[in-house]
């Protein structure tokens, strides 16, 4: 088939979710009320609350919460086949995600702009905040254990990449001085670092730069080598100001993001390539299933909590008209499928033949620890179908996402080190409080720790549970958007509507989310690894908490309406 | 019924629409933060507002520049906006620079100062970039470009 239908199916389904479904949910379901006044209208301030013109809010709302992860879900879960991949990204998007981020703008709005770590405390119980702070510990976690993990590969598999991933740091740094202290207006700034970024390209092509040497030295193989290395940098990064590297690569980032899904979908119009890749892969008996192990494989892409942070944190504060909810939330939702749909398009029909593709996805190991470079792979071929080199399209992809994978990493240990604060502050453990040094350097050591744990199926070898890793973190990922859909499930129930719109998705989530979390425990327990174990089982706890948490918020709900 | 564009927020009965927007960055991570991450900004559970005191205090600059204007100029839409959102900004200073009949050569000029870690556009005009003069002087720019013929 070709790889184009996939895209005129997928987004026809997400414009008939928006024509109906959301339209549903925003008469039937939020009951938006276009008299309301928003909190951006009663507290305007021109500072935190702005009533803001919603085609401006979309732009912000789309690029805070697009990034690597919707890549990476879907070039793994691809290993069961295009259908099963597709299917959830639109399922998940329309009836998942669409309602969950649209769900949390409005709640949110409804309650003064509170988020929605806030609006759990209130509107479940006051546990349900630190349930809240215990999910996002071991979210940020697995995030950066993954991401530090996802870079490694990368720059193993392509040292033709690290000069031009690297030259991001001194762009992003002259950006930052540019901007923040000389005031210096940014656009001619950022299109001379775009230019310089992809001149790197081809010299990175010419001078790749492999870490063998030092691998040998300290007696490690190659990956785990970039995966320390990384892991210092962030280390460094994470205690820079902001404005020096996180917030003037965000100006990178951006126009990177959009460059990357046009060039993709040129590509696959221009090339007409058609899809490889079998509509279902038969895996072997006994390997990783679909069912339940797709819905967790793909989260950012068909749903993601982590967007519920962003929806409830700035947007909801700047809706002019409750009714704008609908168009950022849900087209928001939307925006993050198209680039899940890239990502799918670039494994299935990138990668040359059938028998290609099933070398590359051969079991689930294979699958996850190539998954980054078989995106690359098809990307580069997209790019090859617009004139421009294989091998230089996929250095662009690798650039793409490693810029991605690095902003969040940073971020990531960052968060982690406040919440270890907090978390020191709360157990009383006062001699970590303060200790910026010493509370980094255990936000780096702890998924350190994780992303070299040994294991990975098949993995040729490389001896890492990426898998693994990525499945914990799209359970934790999964459980996030559950407390959302909980927050929204029972604040649609209070206003005598009917909720099914969320408790459909938020049981379907908490049932996958809790089956794949026993199947793991099994697999650990069978595996001795002891780590991951701990992780899977301190997730599980976490799940029977929101369960418990959520059906004692809807049926306390349900008896006083 | 939602609002279809920036246009109908505009007055509608004819007389000269002017549109101000005021540049500002927000308080806290913008790409790549909703997978996974969501760094600074006030009023949040997770952290790092203290990270983004810099860009807290330009958007309480502009917020008193955003309270004068619409207290002085009921009749002016006044939208605010990041300059990361360069998908919007960008189109936005060049359509309201046409349509004040710039020259192309004046146009491209606000195109290049427009994004800025703060900035005051009016009618796709680039009245300051960079750095913010007092509030007073804001308004008064202001004031004496919408009463020039």
């Amino acid at each position: 088939m070709p790889a184009f239908y996939l895209i005129v199916i997928t987004l026809g389904a997400f414009y008939l979710g928006y024509r109906f479904y959301s339209k549903y949910l925003a008469e039937r379901v939020y009951a938006l009320d276009p008299n309301f006044k928003t909190p951006a209208n009663e507290l305007a301030d021109g500072v935190d609350f702005v009533p803001t013109n919603k085609h401006i809010l979309l732009g912000h709302h789309f690029t805070a919460v697009a990034g690597a992860a919707p890549i990476v879900g879907p070039a793994i879960a691809v290993y069961w086949g295009w259908l099963p991949a597709i299917a959830w990204v639109i399922l998940g998007t329309v009836f998942g995600a669409g309602v969950h981020d649209f769900g949390a703008i409005v709640t949110s709005a409804r309650n003064r702009g509170q988020n929605i770590g806030t609006l759990s405390g209130k509107v479940i119980s006051a546990r349900a905040s630190t349930l809240f702070l215990l999910i996002i510990f071991f979210l940020l976690t697995l995030v950066n254990a993954v991401f530090g993990v996802v870079m490694a590969i990368l720059f193993e598999a392509h040292p033709g990449s690290v000069i031009p991933a690297v030259i991001v740091i001194p762009i992003a740094m002259c950006i930052g001085q540019w901007v923040y202290r000389m005031r210096g207006a940014v656009l001619i700034p950022s299109i001379i670092g775009l230019v310089l970024l992809y001149a790197a390209i081809p010299l990175g092509q010419a001078y790749p730069i492999h870490v063998d040497g030092l691998a040998e030295m300290l007696g490690l193989s190659v990956r785990t080598t970039w995966v320390i290395l990384i892991f210092a940098y962030t280390w460094v990064a994470s205690r820079l100001p902001v404005w020096l590297l996180l917030q003037p690569r965000d100006y990178i980032n951006g126009q990177q993001l959009l460059v990357a899904l046009v060039v993709i979908f040129a590509g696959v119009v221009v090339g007409w390539d058609t899809i490889t890749a079998p509509a279902v892969n038969e895996v072997a008996e006994g390997t990783k299933h679909w069912f339940p192990y797709l819905f967790i494989t793909i989260a950012c892409g068909a749903i993601s909590g982590f967007h519920s942070l962003v929806a409830s944190g700035t947007t909801s504060k700047q809706i002019a008209n409750e009714t704008d909810a609908r168009y950022i939330g849900y087209g928001g939702a939307m925006g993050e499928g198209a680039l899940a749909l890239a990502a799918i398009l670039a494994c299935t029909a990138g990668l040359g033949s059938a028998a290609d593709w099933q070398t590359a996805y051969a079991n689930f190991g294979a699958a996850s620890g190539g998954a980054l470079g078989n995106f690359v792979t098809g990307v580069g071929h997209f790019l090859s179908n617009l004139g421009i080199e294989a091998s230089l399209g996929a250095s662009f992809a690798v650039v793409v996402v490693v810029t991605f994978a690095g902003t969040t990493m940073d971020t990531g240990v960052r968060l982690q080190r406040y919440i270890l604060e907090e978390i020191a502050e709360l157990a009383g453990f006062k001699a970590l409080v303060g200790k910026t040094s010493l509370l980094t350097t255990l936000a780096v050591l702890i998924p350190l720790a994780l992303a070299l744990v040994p294991g990975g199926e098949g993995d040729g070898g490389k001896g890492f549970a990426f898998g693994q890793l990525w499945t914990l973190f799209g359970t934790t990922n999964q459980l996030t958007a559950g407390l959302a859909l909980s927050v929204i499930a029972v604040w649609v129930l209070a206003r005598d509507r009917n909720p099914l719109a969320a408790i459909v998705p938020l049981t379907f989530l908490l049932v996958m989310t809790s089956w794949a979390l026993v199947l793991n425990l099994l697999d650990f327990l069978a595996q001795g690894s002891w780590m991951l174990l701990i992780m899977d089982a301190g997730i599980f706890v976490l799940t029977a908490w929101l369960i418990l948490e959520a059906a004692t918020a809807l049926n306390r709900q349900r008896r006083s309406a | 019924m939602a609002k279809a564009s920036w246009r109908d927020y505009l007055p509608q009965d004819g007389r000269a629409a002017h549109r101000l927007i005021l540049v500002r960055e927000q308080d806290a991570q913008h790409s790549g933060s909703g997978c996974c991450g969501r760094l600074g900004e006030a009023h949040t559970d997770l952290g790092g507002a203290a990270d983004y005191r810099h860009s807290r205090r330009l958007m309480e600059d502009v917020g008193v520049i955003y309270r004068e204007a619409r207290a002085a100029f009921p009749q002016l839409v006044v939208e605010v906006v990041d300059p990361r959102n360069t998908v919007w900004l960008y189109p936005a200073v060049w359509q309201d620079a046409r349509a004040a009949n710039r020259s192309a050569r004046a146009c491209f000029a606000s195109l290049r100062k427009a994004g800025a870690a703060v900035a005051v556009i009016l009618d796709g005009e680039v009245l300051f970039s960079g750095r913010l003069p007092g509030t007073q002087r804001v308004i008064e720019t202001i004031r004496a470009r919408l009463a020039a013929p």
